[in-house]
């Protein structure tokens, strides 16, 4: 069968032949993909994790577009934990991809549900009790997980259960058929922590919060209370120039304003920046992310809102030895969502990111 | 019955391509380019209807040979759009091009999804008809509102060509663009359609598009974010094929409280050193050294569990040397009960058995009080390949540690029957049929899966009984209760091939319907198996969106939303490298 990727295609084979047949040239894969792989080409790639929401009755709704986890760094192992404690569940992936560990901080809260947060502990077998069983009922219905250690691919799982009520129900009733076939049942309120205990006792845990921080800026290298430096860009008239934050600010905070003509949300605050410029508060410098051929339409949108602050274009060289550093240091054009505005002080420091459309105050 | 070349639409399925990479031969029954002059004024048409080429090349490797070449071609034109540079892209439309609008048509429908997720569908019965240029600024425009592209693909999902001169072919695609909307919301952009592409001096371009459906939708906040660099976790190290990431060993990752704290933390095995995420109200802190299990590195499936009963969490980590040697281990640490580990040579036995194990489930087989390993057994890729795609037989075995009292490990495997010789990637274990003994399912490459129902220690393999064989390429499965009646199902996580079903559209009246039906479920991707009341199972109908992923490996079954009913999460994709080219 490998063979065939040498060129061999094409002879005829029935099912009994093909289901057993020795399969080709032993290792031939292998160094085709490590040879493949090295040259940096893909094999299935670019296919982004997914997310389905189960609507019920063998509906699902894939949401992963928009689901803010839909990387596609070539994912393998995760879990899914209450890292921070507040109540849902977050996602560690480890990605394939440049090696990388992805964390993400689940965003909906019990916007569309409260939690019951489970533990459990044997007293006949082993007290984990793992292979445990635990259905929670609530008037809306029921749902049951296994208390695992060892599913999907690689991934070990926690040792707690977190299932969602609902946003109306106010208790559940919980029964844990515990490793061995024993049964309890056990009432837990809508929002509490417990551990469940073998026998039918239940105890109430402390939750330990341990906030997840907001992400990064994405898309930007420096962060707030960074410098940032000179920059090697384009003027409006395709020649190389610095962009500095000292001496653009003379004196006073800078906006530095990072646009592009096909952004929507970019163009329309254009006419707030140049009020901003005239009223003289603030400085205002823009710049394009504009690929080089569509930088003509930039400039055309800046003279058509009658922009008289400096503006700036991508596709300069920081040349070896000058003072201006490379557009990269500065940012991943790849991943930067626009608008973005800087907010520097006079001495070319990061005080402010704002992100989005900037508001009139 | 047609005799098809089997082997061809094999190799091309599960590789995805046939002949040397970056050589595409021209086909012998195939002219080259077509004569370009007459591009230049055509006028727009009045409609876009593309034909079926009425003599199309019916040899698979060539038909395969172009599609992949098309394919490649919009790939790159896809990375022009997601770069937002139209003016290059340009560059893949003819000069008379003619293509349905996908801007500014009338709104067929628009409905509130869960989530508050809006979605619209537009009406594409009658779209204007715009030259390349315009027909650009339309696309732009679809996406001018976006913050960011996440990801532009124009697919190919079926391709037909047309024998003989001038050379063309009508092109099956689907459009994706996902990105961020400006406060941070997801936003995308699914479109299907047909193109017909032409050769213009060697090179295909498309000079006509033709819609035939186009959806938007957008949520105005995210659902999750990205925190992993704030939160102290987000290494990355370099791009896989690199020196330094070029390890098969696909390193898998652990959850548990390791020091009594009461918070989760993170074990996660990696090439040149392992990681220790200890969680902490102050956030996270990379301990793996300090802490006793940074070395060795290289690490697989890796497991949390109590062994010793005493009341800590004690760890255990595959190994299979990248497939290159049989001599794999599995390490055993032991936790002092605050979080810090002592490897422990041999591993109690665990260190005595050859497994190539990628993954580990345990769980209390035997139901004596102590907590039993099963490690996966797949194959050694770098000595023998797997001897068939369907129902390979020289995998390596299987373990089935019974732990014997904590103080020691013996493998049972054999003697229990569940060694085999299958290439086994995954396992989950639950007690599916409710009797008190916790069952076993184990997910296979390159052929069907077991379900070893446990029977007070002794097991039988039920997958067959039940109808949970599931053939294919099983990459890994969970158990959970994913339509609320109490009883747990099973989902399997599998490889699905845009290739694979492209190519077997061309095969399925003519391909022996056994066989079809095989290598179509091969590309089928993942399976939900429903468990019925008397106990069998019934593998959920792929409508209304299914589950069917792509190239999927590790899931979740969790409640992410907190509304009451189990969601799936799953990881995909094989290898993503720098270039957009793919097979």
């Amino acid at each position: 069968m490998v063979a065939s990727t040498q060129g061999e295609c094409g002879t005829d084979e029935g099912l009994k032949d093909f289901t057993t047949q020795e399969v080709g040239n032993q290792g031939y894969v292998q160094r085709h993909n490590t040879q493949m792989f090295a040259e940096g080409r893909s094999f299935s790639g670019n296919e982004r994790d997914k997310l389905w929401l189960n609507l019920g009755d063998g509906q699902w709704f894939d949401v992963s577009d928009l689901s803010g986890c839909d990387s596609p760094n070539d994912g393998r192992a995760l879990v899914t934990c209450d890292f921070d404690g507040d109540g849902d569940l977050d996602l560690f992936v480890h990605e394939l991809q440049r090696e990388r560990h992805a964390l993400y901080r689940n965003e909906l809260g019990t916007l569309y549900g409260n939690p019951i947060r489970l533990r459990l502990r044997a007293t006949k077998g082993q007290w984990e009790a793992i292979g445990a069983t635990v259905t929670v009922t609530t008037e809306d219905g029921t749902r049951s997980l296994p208390l695992s250690r060892g599913a999907g691919f690689e991934s070990s799982q926690p040792g707690e259960l977190i299932f969602g009520l609902g946003p109306d129900a106010e208790e559940a009733q919980v029964q844990v058929r515990w490793p061995g076939g024993a049964v309890d049942e056990y009432t837990v309120g809508a929002g509490q922590s417990v551990t469940l205990v073998e026998g039918g006792e239940s105890e109430p845990f402390e939750v330990v919060r341990c906030p997840l921080p907001d992400p990064l800026p994405p898309g930007l290298r420096k962060h707030t209370g960074d410098t940032v430096p000179p920059l090697a860009v384009m003027n409006g008239s395709d020649e190389e120039v610095e962009l500095d934050p000292v001496a653009l600010a003379d004196g006073k905070p800078l906006y530095l304003n990072l646009w592009a003509s096909y952004c929507g949300p970019c163009v329309a605050e254009m006419p707030l920046l140049q009020k901003k410029h005239v009223e003289g508060e603030v400085r205002v410098a823009v710049l394009s992310m504009d690929a080089p051929a569509d930088q003509p339409k930039a400039a055309a949108i800046l003279k058509k809102v009658g922009a008289t602050f400096p503006a700036f274009y991508l596709g300069a060289k920081a040349s070896a030895g000058g003072t201006a550093h490379p557009i990269e240091e500065l940012l991943d054009l790849e991943r930067l969502p626009i608008p973005t505005t800087l907010v520097l002080d006079a001495e070319g420091n990061i005080t402010d990111i704002i992100r989005g459309p900037l508001q009139e105050d | 019955m047609k005799s098809i070349p089997i082997h061809s639409v094999l190799a091309l399925l599960l590789l995805g391509a046939c002949g040397d990479e970056g050589s595409t031969p021209a086909p012998s029954d195939q002219p080259g380019s077509s004569p370009a002059a007459e591009e230049e004024t055509a006028p727009l048409p009045d409609r876009i209807e593309i034909p079926d080429p009425t003599d199309r090349i019916t040899q698979l490797e060539l038909v395969e040979d172009e599609s992949e070449a098309v394919a490649d071609r919009l790939l790159a034109f896809s990375d022009k759009v997601r770069r937002r540079d139209f003016a290059s892209a340009r560059e893949w439309l003819s000069d008379d091009f003619a293509g349905e609008s996908m801007s500014g048509l009338p709104v067929a429908e628009e409905r509130e999804r869960p989530l508050d997720v809006e979605e619209i569908s537009y009406d594409v019965s009658a779209p204007p008809i715009q030259g390349p240029d315009e027909f650009l600024a339309g696309v732009a425009s679809l996406i001018a509102p976006w913050s960011r592209v996440d990801s532009a693909i124009w697919k190919v999902k079926g391709a037909e060509f047309q024998r003989g001169r001038p050379h063309w072919g009508k092109i099956k695609l689907f459009i994706h663009l996902t990105g961020r909307g400006p406060r941070g919301g997801g936003e995308a952009v699914k479109a299907w359609g047909y193109a017909r592409v032409k050769q213009v001096s060697g090179t295909w371009m498309v000079d006509r598009f033709e819609l035939t459906s186009l959806s938007t939708s957008r949520r105005e906040s995210p659902i999750f974010v990205s925190v992993a660099p704030a939160a102290g976790v987000g290494y990355v190290s370099t791009r896989f094929g690199k020196p330094g990431n070029t390890s098969f060993a696909f390193n898998g990752t652990a959850c548990a409280d390791i020091d009594g704290d009461g918070d989760w933390d993170l074990f996660v095995p990696s090439d040149g050193r392992n990681f220790l995420y200890v969680n902490s109200p102050e956030g996270f802190s990379e301990e793996a050294r300090e802490r006793g299990v940074d070395q060795p590195d290289g690490g697989t499936g890796t497991v949390f569990f109590d062994f010793d009963n005493d009341h800590d969490l004690d760890l255990v980590v595959g190994h299979v040397d990248d497939g290159q040697t049989a001599g794999t281990r599995i390490e055993l640490y032991t936790n002092d009960g605050q979080g810090h580990f002592t490897r422990v040579p041999g591993g109690l036995g665990l260190g005595s058995k050859e497994v190539v194990a990628y993954s580990l489930t345990v769980f209390d087989y035997d139901g004596d009080g102590w907590l039993d390993l099963f490690a996966c057994g797949y194959g050694i890729t770098a000595k023998e390949h797997n001897n068939s795609w369907v129902q390979a037989t020289n995998g390596s075995p299987n373990a089935l540690f019974h732990n014997e009292g904590g103080k020691r490990f013996v493998d049972v495997a054999s003697e229990l029957g569940l060694a085999g010789n299958s290439w086994s990637y995954a396992s989950a274990a639950a007690d599916y049929d409710a009797d008190g003994d916790v069952d076993l399912y184990v997910a296979n490459d390159y052929g069907t899966n077991n379900l070893w129902r446990n029977d007070g220690g002794t097991f039988t393999d039920v997958a067959e009984d039940l109808g949970v064989l599931d053939p294919g390429n099983g990459m890994g499965c969970n158990f959970a209760d994913l339509n609320g009646d109490g009883r747990l199902d099973l989902y399997v996580s599998n490889m699905s091939s845009t290739a694979g079903n492209r190519i077997l559209d061309r095969y399925a009246d003519e391909l022996d319907p056994q066989v079809y039906a095989i290598l179509k479920k091969s590309a089928a991707g993942n399976t939900i198996f429903l468990q019925d009341p008397d106990g069998g199972f019934t593998r959920l109908p792929k409508k209304n969106g299914g589950v069917g992923g792509s190239w999927a490996w590790s899931t979740a079954m969790a409640d992410f939303d907190l509304d009451g009913r189990i969601d799936v999460f799953c990881t995909n994709g094989f290898v993503t490298g720098d270039q957009p080219f793919d097979t």
